[in-house]
Parts: structure tokens; sequence; C-alpha cells
């Protein structure tokens, strides 16, 4: 090789090495960006409207002064209890207080919080500050939420979907599988129909009651509807007649599955029509049921993770720490209950600054830390948090539970996000309760399903036909 | 016009501008939205005559919730009637500890509603609720019954609350029409030879009948706007089971933001009420 030759080589190699170095700084994260950009705004203060409790600790406790310390803006967190929360975003732009910059709320109420004129797009800001691709980490079932009508409003933040929990050690003992051989002809195994859930809770009830019970099931009113949205959904139910947009929630599979919803209660503990989340979750922390459907924080608790952080001191002591088995819901679609987009209000007087917060909270990095908080209910929405190796490793079945959670998110089934929703999940919910409380099944759906024809008229049947062709079309609006 | 007369409009000037802005605007404000069709979460609003009102009628959710209001009304100020009738009478008369038992008794009307509505949800509660415990304690097996959700047992968990806390207004009332009548008219019954009950039908009720009449007519128009005990037992659940007219109305107004429709709504409630009153005040004029 000559002289000149070996310097070019030198050269060139000197020149990638420094392009390779260099490359991965000058491509900058979305939270670098929204970092270095929000510093011009250093010593004013957003507002973020939160869910109270333990929801509002990471921007309490973890991303308000975390962003305070990067940019020198100050997170002053209005908490609200969850029933409130539409009511206090709707009356807060009402009132022109100027109440918020950023919100949290729930993607099925986009559709009206878009309408009320209560949240900004935020396309010009996703265009200026946004890598490209950067929105694609977010699990593309979650990623059907972000728009209406063509507009950005709200970025992903919390992926709420529903898993099964259930206790590996009383699926795994010999004497058990036996029994239930014998007596059903099948394998004790995590059941995968609501046949097959009856079947089992019953099972395990009339073997253990009244120490341990076999399934439990929030049924208290409020959330019931996430519950029965999903379990008609899995039965085949349709929730309106795509021309007519009749409503179909009356039908005799929407009346069958309510029917088994109210019948599935009686294998649970006594008085499960009053428990909520913290009821099931302190049942199962305990050990005395043996299944549970429930959001994701219990299945990262009860094996241990987090106890002992002041936030979660009041937490029951957990006595299922490495029995906890993760699947997916009955029926195979687990419901994407709630969750919640982080949105800039469109009443703010600091617009960029408050989208930036949101662009940096829900960053890969960022969001990661978020999420994995021991005691913050920010729940893994984003490939990356699925694969991450650092949540995997931080209790022996985690990779277990991610992958159940990413499995979940797949086939899960979006709460029906059309304008009303809020009010059609009302009266399906009020329907549900009923039931619980005595009243027929099918006298409850129809009441609810005239309900829901008079808030369709209300709306406008056009209007809504529109919307719910539009939602209906979305994978993860129905099984497929 | 003098001086003299410009201060006397000028005193009551005060007084009606307190009465215009506090009372006829706001009810005159009420009428005109209730011919709007205002949803504060769709944009716009129009003038639609009377369509909300003719809707209103229509809608079976309101007259349940209706019905369900009256319902509680009738039972529960009869139960309260009775009670505070009872106990009126039997603490009427000399007791050596009265001081000590009526300011306990009248306890519970000194707390908030929704203070008591909590307190009560605890006590109902199906898992750790003592009435469940002490029923279990009775019967020799647990109780695990489901009061605020149970069609068959809701009602009376709602009643017996709202009587609990309100009977002692009832017997405070009736305590005081019942110590204004004199003793000789009674020993006058007595010399007439009627016996206890008898001098307590035919004469201690006409005399105090009046008193009876207006507390029932306060109580009644109390309890048909009855709020924050079904706020915090039972949210109108399970369902609408126990829904009232008012908390259909706030869940209308301050859930759904459909302004229009509530106004309309508040209106007719208003007359409602004003129709009760009316015939109630009447009956109580002929007496």
């Amino acid at each position: 090789m000559s002289r000149t030759t070996r310097s070019f080589v030198l050269m060139f190699a000197i020149t990638l090495v420094g392009f390779g170095w260099t490359a991965p700084g000058r491509a900058q994260s979305a939270a670098d960006i929204a970092v270095n950009a929000a510093k011009r705004y250093s010593g004013t203060t957003l507002r973020v409207l939160w869910e109270a409790g333990l929801q509002a600790q990471d921007p309490l406790s973890f991303s308000g002064p975390e962003w305070k310390k990067l940019t020198g803006i100050s997170i002053q967190v209005v908490e609200t209890p969850f029933p409130e929360l539409f009511s206090k975003m709707v009356t807060a732009h009402l009132a022109g207080s100027r109440d918020f910059d950023v919100i949290g709320y729930v993607p099925a109420w986009q559709a009206d919080l878009v309408e009320a004129g209560v949240l900004e797009p935020l396309n010009p800001f996703l265009d200026k500050y946004m890598p490209k691709g950067t929105l694609d980490d977010i699990h593309p079932t979650y990623r059907q939420w972000l728009n209406w009508k063509g507009k950005t409003y709200g970025i992903f933040d919390d992926g709420d979907v529903f898993v099964m929990y259930y206790r590996r050690d009383l699926f795994a003992d010999a004497a058990n599988r036996a029994a239930f051989r014998a007596k059903y002809g099948q394998d004790l195994v995590p059941p995968r129909t609501w046949t097959d859930w009856d079947k089992v809770c019953g099972f395990f009830t009339e073997k253990y009651k009244p120490s341990l019970y076999g399934c439990a099931i929030q049924r208290t009113e409020g959330q019931d509807y996430f519950w029965t949205e999903e379990a008609m959904r899995n039965n085949g139910v349709r929730f309106f007649d795509p021309q007519t947009m009749k409503a179909q929630i009356n039908n005799p599979a929407a009346v069958r599955t309510l029917a088994e919803m109210v019948n599935a209660n009686r294998n649970m503990p006594p008085g499960v029509e009053k428990w909520g989340f913290i009821e099931v979750f302190s049942a199962w922390m305990a050990g005395k049921v043996a299944m549970i459907i429930s959001w994701p924080p219990p299945g990262r608790w009860s094996e241990g993770y987090g106890n002992r952080v002041e936030q979660l001191k009041w937490l029951p002591e957990t006595k299922v720490i490495g029995k906890v088995g993760y699947a997916v819901a009955p029926g195979g679609h687990s419901e994407l209950a709630a969750g919640f987009n982080l949105g800039v209000s469109a009443d703010s007087a600091s617009k960029e600054a408050a989208y930036l917060f949101i662009q940096w909270a829900t960053s890969k990095e960022t969001s990661l830390k978020r999420v994995m908080l021991p005691y913050a209910l920010r729940d893994p929405y984003r490939l990356s948090h699925y694969a991450s190796r650092e949540y995997r490793a931080l209790w022996p079945h985690a990779p277990e539970y991610l992958d159940t959670l990413k499995l979940g998110a797949d086939r899960g089934l979006l709460d029906l996000s059309i304008p009303g929703a809020r009010e059609y999940e009302e009266s399906l919910d009020r329907a549900t309760a009923a039931a619980y409380g005595g009243t027929p099944p099918a006298q409850a759906l129809d009441k609810a399903a005239a309900e829901w024809d008079q808030i369709t008229q209300r709306i406008g049947v056009d209007k809504q036909r529109q919307a719910y062709q539009e939602w209906a079309g979305k994978p993860n609006a129905y099984p497929r | 016009m003098n001086v003299t007369r410009l201060s006397k409009y000028g005193l009551v000037a005060p007084s009606i501008a307190l009465i215009v802005s506090l009372t006829i605007f706001p009810v005159l404000y009420l009428l005109w939205i209730s011919f709007l069709d205002w949803d504060l979460q769709r944009a716009g609003r129009q003038f639609i005559g009377l369509a909300n009102y003719v809707h209103g009628l229509q809608d079976r959710r309101m007259w349940e919730a209706l019905g369900h209001t009256l319902f509680i009304v009738v039972v529960a100020v009869a139960a309260e009637l009775v009670l505070g009738l009872v106990l009126a009478e039997a603490l009427a008369g000399p007791l050596p500890a009265k001081k000590v038992i009526i300011p306990f008794l009248i306890l519970p009307v000194i707390m908030s509603p929704i203070v008591a509505g909590y307190g009560w949800r605890m006590l109902w509660d199906t898992q750790y609720g003592p009435i469940n415990q002490l029923l279990g304690w009775l019967v020799g097996h647990p109780v695990t019954l489901v009061w605020l959700i149970n069609s068959k047992t809701v009602y009376f968990s709602l009643i017996v609350t709202e009587v609990w806390q309100w009977t002692p207004f009832m017997f405070l009332v009736l305590l005081a029409g019942l110590v204004a009548i004199s003793p000789e008219i009674h020993e006058a019954a007595a010399i007439d030879g009627a016996g206890r009950w008898q001098s307590f039908w035919h004469v201690t009720v006409p005399l105090i009948r009046p008193l009876m009449l207006i507390a029932v007519l306060i109580r009644a128009l109390d309890v048909f706007k009855i709020f924050d005990t079904v706020f915090s037992l039972t949210f109108g659940g399970p369902g609408t089971f126990t829904e009232t007219i008012t908390l259909y109305v706030y869940l209308l107004g301050f859930r759904n933001f459909r302004l229009g429709y509530t106004a309309a709504m508040a209106v007719i409630v208003l007359i409602l009420i004003s129709l009760a009153t009316t015939v109630l005040l009447r009956r109580l004029s002929d007496e």
C-alpha cells in the first residue's frame, strides 16, 4: 500500500469513526428536543389536571420535579377524582378560567372534549418538535386513540388493559387437577372462555370457601360498563346497527351475556356486588381469591414490587408472591379499559410549553421510567416498554407479565369512543348494576337500549353513524 | 316628588335589588334557558320553544325518578310523623332523665346529611357493616345482605337512614305542641270518662293537628328535595332504582351538561312543588 493510499485509508477511517461517534449526538431524542425547547419557558408554571390519588404521585413525585430540574418549569398538579374529571375539564373551559395547561383525559372522551372545545390540536407542535416515527413505538392498538377527525389531540400515556390474574399454586396442585378432571372431564387450566371461568371459579369456591373463593371481579356501580362491553363483544354483540344506529345492546346475545355475568356472582365472595378495585385487590393480595380480572397494577404489587415505598405503605401485605399467573381475560379479548391520553388545554396560555412537557413525559426514555415507578398507576404501553430488559428483570415473572400485557393490547378491545361515549357507558353501567341488584337482565338492557337510542337521536343519527362507522372500522373495536 | 317619598324608595331599594338579583333574575334566566337547546358539550345554542318541556314530559326516567321521590316522601314522612309523635308523647310528661334524653335525640338533625349518609353507608356495608354483624349474631350464622344493591332492601336502607336523621325534627315540633296543651283539657276529658287512648286520639291529636300539618309540610318539601342521602348511600342505584328527581336533574346538568333540558326539568319540578305546597297550605288554612 502506497503512502498516499495509506493516508487516504487512515483519513477515511478517521472520518467514518468521527461520523460514527457524532451521529447519535446529532439525532436528538424526543425527550432531549422537548427539554431543550422548553428551557426558554424557564420560570413559568404549568398546571396539570390529573386523576387524584396514586395516579397523581407520578407528576407530584417524579415527572414534575424532574421536569423542573431539566427545564426550570414548575409543574402544579390539580388532582381530581376520576368521576369528576370530565366535568372539571368542561366546566373549567366554559368558565374560561384557564385553570389547566396539560390535561390527562380518557381517550374515549376525546370526541366530546374536542366538540366542547376543551382540547388543542397537537399537529403544529408534533410537526415542529416530534422526530418522525417516534410515536410508532406506542403499541399500534393504543395509537388508534390519538386522533379525532384527522387531527391529533393527545399522546397515549397509560396502557390500561384488563388482565386475568390467577394463583399458579392452586392450578398446579395435583389434588385440584385430579378433582377438576374427575368433575368436568377437562384439565384445570386458566379459563379461556366465560363458561370455563364459571366452572373453575365454582370449583375453587366449592372446595375452599369461606377461606378462599374461586374468583372476584369488581361489580360496584361506576365502572361496570368496562366488563359488560368486554363480555358482550366477546360474545359477538355489536353496539349499534351500523346503518340505522339502533342500539343492539338488548339483543339475545347481549341479554345472555348480562345474565351470565349476574349468574357468575354466585361463586364470588358474598357482597361482591359492592366490591370496587380496592376490595378485589385486597382479597387477591390476602390470598382469598383464586382468580381476578383487573388493571395491570395488581400484577406488580402482588409480586411484591413497590410494596416498601412510602406511597404504597397502605397496601395490604401480599401473600401471593411467586404464585401469580397472568393471562388474557376469558374470551381472548381484554378490554382496554379507560387508559389516559395527555393533551393540551385549548385555554392554556402556555400551549407550547404544555406540549413540550407531554412530549418529554411520554417519550421512550421518560415513559419507561414512569411505567416502572412502583407507586404510580401508569402501565406499559410502548413496544419498548414490553421489551425493556430493565423492566423484565424487576421480578421473576415480570417477562410473563409484560408479554401478557402486550398480548392483551394486541387483541384488546377499545372502549366505545364516539360522541356521547360517556353517556352511553353510564347507561350501560346503570343497566349492569340494576341487573346485579335483581332487575331481570332483559328489562335492564331494554331500558338502556332505549336510552342509547335517545342519546343517538339527540346528538344526531347521521353524525353518530359516521362516527360509529369510523370507530367500528378500527382493528380493535371488535374481536377479529 | 318630595324628599320623604324619595327616601322611602331609597330605603326599600336595597331589598328590591337583592330580591331581583337573587330570586327574580335567576328564575327568569332559568325560564329563558329552558326554551333553548343548549348542550355545553356541543357548539351553539338555539331557541326551541317548548320542545324541552314536551321531551321532559315524555321522559320515562324523569317520571320514574318522580315516582321514587314520592314513594320516599310518603313512607319516610309518615314514619317520621308516627315515630316523632310516639317519642313526643313519651317525653311530654315528667321524666327524670328528660334533659339528657332530648339533646341526645336531636343529635342526628344537627349532623350534615352527607355525613349521616356516608356514616350509614358503612353501617349497611355487607362485609364490615355492624348491621349484618348484629343480624348474624341474632340468627346464628353469617349474614351477607347487600343492603344498598339488592332491589329488595335498598329502599328500606335509604328510608331508615332518612327517618333516623329527621324523626327528631318531627319530635321537637310535636313536643312543643304537646307541652302547650293545657293539662286541664285532659283532666276534663278524663272526668268525662275518656281513657288514655281516647284522650290522645280525640283530644291531643285534634289540638296539635295544625302543628302536625306544618311539620309534615316542611318535611315533605324537604324530602322531595332529597339529594345528599341518596347521593352518598346509593347514588340512585342499583341502576336508577333509587334515583330521585333532584339527583336526576343534577346528573343532567352537572354530568351531562344539558343546560336547556335541565332548566326545563327544574321548572317542571318547581311547578310540581308549588302545586303540592299550595294544596297543603290550603288544607292548613281550612284547618
